[in-house]
């Protein structure tokens, strides 16, 4: 009897060194912590929740302390586990591109095509990016690793995940993270700036409401639009190949149930899987150093960097505009591609100031020239220095 | 008639194009990249004997199978050694970018890399590679008594065109199984720590193709817009009567912007709207759906069997 009750202590003490209890570390539990604080800030407080559900979630399931000795293959980095054979979407590079398929086939470029000047604005935000590289190269990161921090300043998840995985693998997490954190942030980050760079007289601008896009022009543009940039910038082609293509889907309009499916289950059954593999990677032995830390910092540089150069440069083109074609220098924000959040904000920051000028529309043509120019960018950086 | 023409003309040509790349992906996916005739204490195969051997580098960022190709040498003329590379062995699929390497031991029983002939550096040695209908993929001629033993023929760096005697000094060594020139660095990075340490260099180039690429967007839909514009303004001088383009264009004709035609939408829905009051009146309407052989619940059945 006495023996098969140390067989049970014994059965006891091994189980209790498997569980979450035993293996648990302060940074366990400090990735837990801010993965409810994820949560909470998107049940509560309705921050991006489409973003901040999985990324709270992924970090829970990511954070689950657990045996790594006993190779029980359930953890996000173990080969052959579940979690790892969802993860090999990220780390190959295929969610992301997917996801620009149904961005593609969700996005109107309408307001684009009939101001295209507007395209220009999306370019200048770009210089984001590259403030944040230059200054993450001051930092001491290598140039690999300075790019794949630079690209949070195009305020692209995807964009961002797919640079990160081919770049600077090890960092993708803490940059995935960041990149989504900082574009739920945007309405708090761009406010102010915009506020700071501009005059009164500036934000009260009017702009000619855009003219009609003929459905011909609407086809042309994923045609043009992809073989332009491609030839231009062929590393880009898996983002920019698969938006003209989905967008190619959604103005075709002889192939509405393949736009349907990008757009809605396609795109929701990657944002999840993408959404909670990239954060399960936080592991907090992986997530909790130094260099998060700065990444973290730089990526709200870029996001500040990139607003910035987004309203400068609008006030910039303005001086050589006519004045009956001036713009808003509130839409200079919204070269940064966070769809459509940025544009929103140029809208509710107008509304601010004079509650009958509505720049929404005028706000998107920059917002999706800067999906367009964050990919352009991605695919630069991924030729220069892969 | 014209369309058959068209519909024959866009077959040859992609007929065309599928045989052109076809060929192309024989000719240049698989290379000789080394030969080494005379080892003595160079690497040894599994049984620890040191013999010949001839590497074979695929080039191409996909894997490519060996198997069923043919190792050819000869001599002298008229005198060529076949080496038939055995299928159905998983070892032949050569990764993208990586290497596979045979032994010239005249010893195929001792497996698939063991080819049935063996090399002498005496005369000159040709060495080709054929792929499994025979044609000719790659080949190479070692001159006579031109290497020393343990020095191999090799390309200068992988699949480069240019060959040399690898193995004659120290810093160019013979490289079996591995890459013909040995990285010992990230080039890349190297460059832009040497000469771009701040990154304004990177910002600057960057930013320059960035705006390169959506100003050419921008003029090429500057341009469409245009004759957008026009298409409708021609249209809309048909409708209005209007002959003179001035005119045309004073009354700014085919440029309405899109809230007009919201507008007008608007107004046409709540026209035709019969139930905007009585909205419990339940109207059945014939729903007409277009035919289209993907959504067709015929092809799905099957056909019932007939003698």
């Amino acid at each position: 009897m006495g023996e098969f009750l140390n067989f049970i202590s014994n059965n006891l003490a091994n189980f209790w060194t498997y569980t979450g209890f035993a293996n648990a570390t302060v940074g366990h539990l400090i990735m837990i912590l801010v993965g409810l604080v994820f949560i909470y800030l998107a049940v509560a407080k309705e921050f991006e929740p489409m973003l901040l559900i999985p990324i709270g979630f992924g970090m829970l399931i990511g954070n689950i302390p657990f045996n790594m000795e006993a190779g029980l293959k359930v953890g996000i980095y173990e080969e052959g586990s579940v979690l790892n054979i969802l993860y090999q979407g990220v780390t190959s590079g295929w969610y992301p591109p997917l996801i620009f398929l149904g961005i593609g086939a969700m996005t109107d470029f309408s307001a684009l095509i009939s101001n295209p000047k507007l395209m220009l604005v999306g370019a200048a935000a770009q210089f984001g990016i590259f403030g944040a590289y230059m200054i993450a190269l001051a930092l001491g990161f290598d140039p690999m690793q300075a790019g794949a921090i630079g690209i949070i300043g195009g305020a692209d998840g995807p964009t961002a995940i797919f640079l990160s995985s081919k770049l600077a693998p090890n960092l993708m997490g803490a940059i995935a993270v960041s990149a989504y954190s900082y574009m739920a942030l945007v309405p708090v980050i761009q406010p102010p700036i915009m506020r700071w760079l501009t005059t009164k007289n500036e934000r009260l601008i009017r702009m000619q409401p855009p003219r009609v896009v003929s459905h011909t022009e609407k086809v042309m543009f994923p045609i043009i639009g992809l073989l332009l940039t491609c030839f231009l910038v062929p590393s880009g082609l898996p983002l920019l190949g698969m938006v003209f293509f989905g967008n190619l889907l959604k103005e075709s309009g002889v192939t509405r149930r393949l736009a349907e499916t990008a757009r809605g289950p396609l795109i929701d059954v990657i944002t999840i899987l993408l959404g909670l593999t990239v954060c399960a990677s936080t592991q907090a032995s992986e997530f909790l150093t130094f260099d998060s830390v700065l990444i973290f910092m730089l990526g709200a540089l870029s996001f500040v960097i990139a607003t910035a150069s987004g309203v400068l440069f609008v006030k910039f083109f303005n001086l050589i505009l006519p004045k009956n074609k001036k713009i808003n220098p509130l839409i200079g924000n919204a070269g940064v591609s966070a769809v459509p959040d940025a544009a929103r904000i140029s809208l509710v920051v107008g509304l601010e100031y004079d509650p009958t000028n509505y720049l929404l529309m005028h706000a998107m043509g920059p917002n999706v020239a800067g999906v367009i120019g964050s990919a352009v960018a991605a695919g630069i950086l991924l030729g220069f220095l892969m | 008639m014209n369309k058959v023409k068209i519909g024959m003309l866009l077959s040859l040509a992609l007929m065309l194009g599928l045989t052109s790349c076809g060929e192309k992906e024989v000719n240049t996916k698989l290379v000789l990249n080394e030969v080494l005739i005379e080892n003595s204490s160079n690497f040894q195969d599994d049984y620890g004997v040191h013999s010949a051997w001839i590497e074979i580098f695929n080039k191409s960022y996909t894997s490519a199978d060996l198997a069923g190709y043919l190792l050819k040498m000869s001599n002298q003329p008229g005198d060529t050694a076949t080496y038939f590379i055995p299928k159905g062995d998983v070892l032949t699929v050569v990764r993208p970018r990586q290497h596979s390497l045979f032994w010239a031991d005249g010893q195929p029983n001792r497996g698939t890399f063991h080819t049935n002939f063996v090399m002498n550096g005496a005369t000159a040695t040709w060495v080709g590679l054929y792929d499994s209908g025979k044609k000719l993929v790659d080949q190479v001629v070692i001159p006579a008594s031109a290497l020393k033993a343990d020095q191999s023929y090799a390309r200068v760096s992988d699949a480069a065109t240019e060959w040399e005697i690898k193995g004659a000094s120290t810093n160019n060594y013979v490289t079996p199984s591995t890459n013909n020139k040995t990285l010992e660095g990230n080039a890349k990075m190297e460059k832009f720590q040497n000469h771009d340490s701040v990154g304004i260099g990177m910002a600057i180039t960057a930013m320059s193709v960035v705006f390169t690429g959506l100003i050419l967007l921008y003029i090429c839909f500057r341009a469409i817009g245009k004759a957008s514009v026009s298409v409708s303004r021609k249209r809309a001088m048909k409708t209005k009567d209007v002959t003179s383009m001035e005119e045309a264009k004073e009354k700014k004709l085919g440029e309405a912007p899109g809230e007009v035609f919201a507008a007008i939408a608007l107004a046409l829905h709540e026209h035709n709207d019969m139930h905007d009051v009585e909205d419990t009146v339940l109207t059945i309407t014939r729903v007409k759906r277009s035919y289209s052989p993907w959504s067709s619940k015929i092809y799905t059945l099957r056909e019932t069997p007939k003698k």
